[in-house]
């Protein structure tokens, strides 16, 4: 796919917080929102509006090299989810794997690719979904790498990776197979959608289909040193985990607030019967408000490594992902055979926030590793 | 009738979940129904995800859980009632105070553990009185659960607490609630150098239990660090169990922060013809050990060498009643002692979580701050009684105060008048059978204790402040006791 790049200057120094939302605002506002049902319904990549966010340094803020802004990193993807949940969840996928990057400590990453990636000039996104599972005990690793000559080389199919597209990239990992067959680690890299990586369709889903979302067939793929992100994996993971899912709360938070937009939207003229609902918008508000300042909390220190930090952050993406649904099921009940139609915000986002509940992790997830990290641990 | 000759199998596609049933094939794909497994070309795709084969593995189903876990008291109500964080003695003794003020208030017990109702202080004398953890439950969960009205939602952790939404967040779902009351007990601290992986705790009948699992193999030579009230209490009961006890302890004598010298050196001495092994001003460390050989795994009888490693591995003694695949333990001390164990009981102290309090603006002092009165948090509608709660900074972790604390807070989640919950140190009962302690006021470090009383088997000491006595102690009884 052609990238449509906006002519825009994109200069890091214009990225003052104020400025980052502002810009963002007019985006998700104006081209974005006029976007999004084409984007769910069509399945349009919203590239060229990526590449907007990404020079008005919405893609770039939370990387240390520009101040570690996570909480405008965060408002900035809520505004964005607020107008359209797929191109939030895009917005994701691009930060983390910027995150990647930048903390693999590679020279080769952090160089010139992250300074395109971080301005939204090149795109990538991660195929972390069944690692971080698999880090969870939850189901097994699917790509697996030998060692050769210099690095790896990785084979597997791992279905149903977003962001990606041909000559575009994405962080993964692989669990090392030694000669008998064993695991002895996993390696983390990044990957490249060239001509070696086949990309197959996914089957249609629901919703999200406007993420270029495809299955990935790796055989003999060859990583070498200037792709390695962490090797081992588990430590660099470790300690990206919370930031990684902290992330994702400006996506469950921007859909919820889209949802209490559209509850408000027809209060004018169905409040008179919306007020026997349950799930009023100033409730929904009130919910919203909080998780918002505590994730502004939660933000100042995502790499803070303690169990209980990582524990706050499970909680609010666990509470996020529950008020997205809310929020959504309330947009629809308030706006009634309006918000029904094909063509309206309600019955979209409602497609949204299931994808906000079920996404790695979901809210299963979510409360299993809660349980997890709760629990005493005894010796065996 | 062929379904049974033919066996027909499933494999599910770890990626996507989707199985392949041999019975069935998948005909989309051109693989005819009754088309086995291993004859699919391997370049089949699963008709979901699309990966591969070799993705696939053979499928067989876990027994459905789902049904039989959920719980099934009470209908989920919209109504928010009262929330009872903790399942141990403090969350029971709320709600059964609450229920006695209040028929119909909905009421929830969120609980970390199964529930189960049992007596926390017979924990200590257990195991060499052989109780099983089933004799130890005088009513489970899901009976007191109904008897009392409650909606039980065990096996659940609270993990998000949001006073300004009245919102408790749990890894079983949201919940709304009207008064809060927190009875989430403490948490055994495992200092740095004890691996909660390597060293046991023993706080509630779930650790118990693990711990009394792991100990029905036979004898076994047990260190435990920590020779405090809890300490003191399951060294000897392990002792009588008929295991190998050693004490470790920073300080000289047990119990040293409770008790004036004369009266640990009394305990010590019935720990003496007890064969409890006693090592004072220890500061350690612990790490596995792989049995080395079967022989690694030997026991002896004799308690003045088990505990010691090199001896132990040539120490003749009786073979191996503890599974020889257990790991050994090490214990390092700080003047390079190792001492190794079967199992290391660490009893370094309790700590209640701050996490939850924290994150919902409660004050927090060692312990949830709750006014000495009310039992109110520093929020309205939190409550919070039993260990996790500190008056001035100090935690009061006994089971006595419990009652009144309950009792205190009912009254004001139900709006009934109450005098107020006053607090009084508890009189402190040191189940060290061989020598039991008593201890009642506030012992003060800045006071001196004076002998009242002394014979053989018979310590009574007091202190004085301006002529009114603070505190005292017995130690033993007025008739001679031998122990036995």
């Amino acid at each position: 796919m052609e990238h449509a790049l906006v002519a825009e200057e994109s200069s890091a120094d214009t990225w003052c917080d104020e400025t980052v939302l502002e810009r963002v605002a007019a985006i998700a506002r104006g081209p974005l929102a006029a976007a999004a049902p084409r984007i769910d319904g069509e399945g349009v990549y919203p590239l060229d509006i990526m590449g907007e966010l990404g020079a008005a340094g919405a893609l770039g803020v939370h990387l240390d090299r520009y101040g570690a802004r996570f909480g405008l990193s965060l408002a900035a993807m809520q505004e964005a989810s607020r107008a359209c949940g797929s191109t939030g969840f895009l917005m994701w996928a691009h930060d983390v794997c910027g995150l990647y990057m930048e903390q693999s400590g590679n020279p080769s990453l952090r160089g010139a690719r992250l300074d395109a990636h971080a301005r939204g000039q090149t795109f990538g996104g991660t195929a972390l979904s069944n690692p971080m599972k698999a880090f969870s005990g939850i189901e097994p690793m699917t790509f697996r790498a030998t060692p050769a000559p210099g690095g790896y080389l990785i084979n597997g199919t791992l279905p149903w990776v977003s962001h990606i597209g041909v000559g575009q990239y994405c962080g993964a990992i692989a669990a090392v197979h030694r000669g008998d067959g064993s695991v002895s680690h996993e390696v983390m890299f990044m990957l490249s959608c060239d001509e070696r990586v086949e990309l197959r369709h996914c089957p249609v889903f629901s919703g999200m289909e406007g993420t270029s979302t495809w299955r990935v067939k790796l055989t003999d793929y060859f990583v070498g040193e200037a792709d390695l992100i962490a090797d081992p994996a588990r430590p660099f993971v470790a300690r990206i985990k919370a930031a990684f899912i902290l992330l994702q709360v400006g996506m469950a938070l921007g859909v919820a607030q889209g949802g209490i937009d559209s509850c408000l939207e027809v209060e004018p003229v169905l409040g008179h019967v919306n007020r026997f609902l349950h799930d009023r918008p100033d409730e929904l508000t009130a919910e919203l408000d909080e998780a918002v300042s505590a994730t502004q909390r939660l933000a100042r220190t995502a790499y803070d490594g303690s169990t209980d930090y990582l524990l706050e952050v499970l909680d609010l993406r666990t509470r996020g992902a529950e008020l997205a649904l809310r929020a959504a099921q309330a947009s629809l009940l308030h706006q009634g055979a309006r918000g029904y139609l094909m063509s309206a915000a309600p019955q979209r986002r409602i497609r949204e926030s299931h994808f906000v509940a079920i996404v790695t992790p979901a809210i299963k997830h979510l409360r299993w590793e809660m349980a997890r990290l709760s629990a005493e641990e005894l010796p065996a | 009738m062929s379904d049974v000759i033919a066996d027909w199998k499933k494999y599910v596609c770890r990626a996507c979940g989707v199985i392949y049933d041999e019975e069935l094939g998948d005909p989309d794909s051109g693989i005819a129904a009754g088309t086995r497994f291993e004859a699919i070309p391997d370049d089949w795709e699963c008709p979901l995800c699309g990966v591969t084969k070799a993705d696939f593995v053979l499928y067989e189903p876990a027994v459905a859980v789902a049904a039989a876990c959920a719980p099934a008291q009470g209908a989920p109500s919209r109504t928010p009632g009262v929330i009872v964080v903790g399942g141990g003695t403090a969350g029971w003794a709320a709600v059964e105070a609450v229920r006695a003020l209040d028929p119909d208030i909905p009421i929830t017990l969120v609980s970390a553990c199964s529930a189960d109702r049992y007596r926390k202080p017979e924990l200590s004398v257990s195991l060499s009185e052989k109780r099983t953890p089933e004799r130890l439950v005088f009513e489970t969960g899901p009976a007191a659960a109904t008897r009392l009205g409650v909606r039980l939602v065990a096996h659940t952790y609270a993990v998000g607490l949001s006073p300004a939404l009245h919102q408790l967040r749990t890894t079983a779902g949201t919940f709304r609630y009207r008064q809060l009351i927190l009875a989430q007990g403490a948490r055994p601290v495992a200092p740095s150098g004890l691996p909660r992986e390597l060293c046991w705790r023993v706080n509630d009948l779930s650790m118990w239990s693990s711990m009394q699992r792991r100990l029905t193999a036979g004898r076994a030579r047990v260190a435990v660090i920590g020779a405090g009230l809890i300490g003191c209490e399951l060294a000897e009961d392990l002792a009588r169990a008929g295991h190998t006890v050693t004490v470790l302890d920073v300080s000289d004598r047990p119990l040293a922060t409770l008790l004036p010298t004369p009266a640990s050196r009394r305990l010590l001495a019935a720990w003496t013809r007890l064969g409890i092994h006693f090592l004072p001003g220890r500061s350690v460390s612990v790490e596995a050990r792989r049995g080395i050989d079967a022989c690694a795994a030997q026991r002896t009888s004799n308690a003045s060498d088990a505990c010691n490693a090199s001896d132990a591995r040539t120490a003749s003694g009786s073979v191996a009643d503890v599974s020889a695949t257990r790991s050994e333990k090490v214990i390092t001390t700080q003047h390079g002692e190792r001492i190794a164990a079967d199992l290391v009981l660490c009893a370094a102290g309790l700590a209640t979580e701050g996490r939850l309090a924290r994150m919902a603006g409660l004050e927090f002092a060692r312990g949830i701050v709750v006014d000495s009165r009310t039992l109110q948090t520093s929020v309205p509608d939190i409550y919070a009684l039993g260990d996790c709660i500190s008056f001035a900074g100090e935690p009061c972790r006994f089971i006595e105060p419990i009652a009144a604390q309950a009792e205190a807070i009912a009254h004001a989640v139900t709006g009934c008048e109450h005098p107020g919950y006053r607090h009084q140190s508890p009189v402190i009962r040191v189940k060290t059978r061989s020598t039991p302690i008593v201890v009642r006021g506030l012992p003060s470090r800045e006071l001196d204790w004076q002998i009242v009383e002394e014979d053989d088997g018979h310590l009574a000491m007091a202190q004085y402040r301006d002529g009114d006595i603070v505190s005292s102690l017995t130690v033993g009884s007025r008739r001679v006791e031998l122990a036995t």
